[in-house]
């Protein structure tokens, strides 16, 4: 191989590592993103359960309000319950949805940082290869 | 209890100097989350300890006293108090209940008795993490010592 090719093949490598480190990075700022949205999501379950659980305790009659805008209107019971149960279900959903996304990017990282290193590997061989031939 | 404890020192020391200092930058990580929620559980606890006081002056005494209502926070009405026998609280989501006052002190006792269990979770936790802390950075030492000894050695 003349050094010319070997070092047009170094080239490629070199970009081929290139794009997967972009990848990767990529990858790592999706799974960020998912986390912090599935944290959001788990604070509002945490906070309709406690509102079931407080709405739970009341005994038919009683009254209470929902904030609309700036506006406090009058809601029965039931219908709030129904509300409260509706939102809990959506967001449990919500949830488990973005915990398989982050399962699953965090797979597809794992299988990313060892094509990495492969490359890693060589590209340094190839570099070594190349380096030693100049001399 | 000792068992786990030894367990756990033996996982440290077949780490190596490189894993040890990851798990211990994770280590630190864990700490400020936790340290930051039990921030915020504080604040929480301190603003129902205070909303459960005020409840305190809302009794059969003060119905028809004079108040000052805020409309802005620099400009007051003067209202007077018309009913003090129940009071609206909010309990998250938007959805305000109305309660008389022993249900809502109740209500406000509830909310600080879990938030207080939060926190004491928080804090053993918080305890535990600062404990496996010190073990990696006292292991990470001991390895580092070996390493220099080992190099003198060679030398």
């Amino acid at each position: 191989m003349s050094n010319k090719a070997a070092v047009q093949a170094l080239q490629a490598k070199e970009k081929v590592m290139q794009d997967e480190i972009e990848r990767f990075k990529k990858l790592q700022k999706e799974l960020q993103k998912f986390t912090a949205s599935r944290m959001q999501l788990d604070t509002q379950v945490n906070e309709n359960k406690t509102v079931k659980e407080e709405l739970d305790r009341l005994e038919e009659g009683a009254v209470l309000y929902k904030l609309v805008g700036p506006v406090l209107v009058k809601q029965e019971l039931s219908e709030a319950k129904l509300t409260v149960e509706k939102r809990l279900t959506y967001i449990t959903k919500e949830s488990e949805r973005y915990a398989d996304m982050i399962k699953e990017t965090q797979r597809t990282i794992e299988q990313g940082t060892e094509k990495l290193g492969r490359l890693q590997q060589d590209y340094q061989q190839a570099l070594m290869k190349v380096s030693s031939a100049g001399r | 209890m000792a068992s786990e404890k030894t367990t756990k020192s033996l996982k440290l020391s077949q780490l190596s100097l490189q894993q040890l200092d990851r798990f211990k930058a994770q280590l630190n990580e864990e700490v400020s989350i936790l340290t930051s929620s039990m921030q915020s559980l504080k604040t929480v606890q301190l603003k129902l300890k205070e909303s459960k006081e005020s409840l305190d002056s809302v009794n059969d005494k003060s119905e028809g006293k004079p108040i000052l209502v805020p409309l802005t926070s620099s400009m007051y009405v003067p209202g007077k108090l018309k009913d003090t026998s129940k009071v609206l609280v909010d309990v998250g989501t938007g959805f305000y209940i109305e309660k008389n006052v022993p249900g809502a002190q109740d209500y406000f006792q509830r909310r600080i008795d879990f938030i207080t269990r939060n926190i004491e979770e928080v804090q053993k936790n918080l305890q535990e993490k600062h404990m496996i802390r010190e073990n990696v950075v006292s292991m990470m030492q001991t390895k580092l010592q070996a390493q220099m000894q080992a190099m003198r050695v060679a030398k």
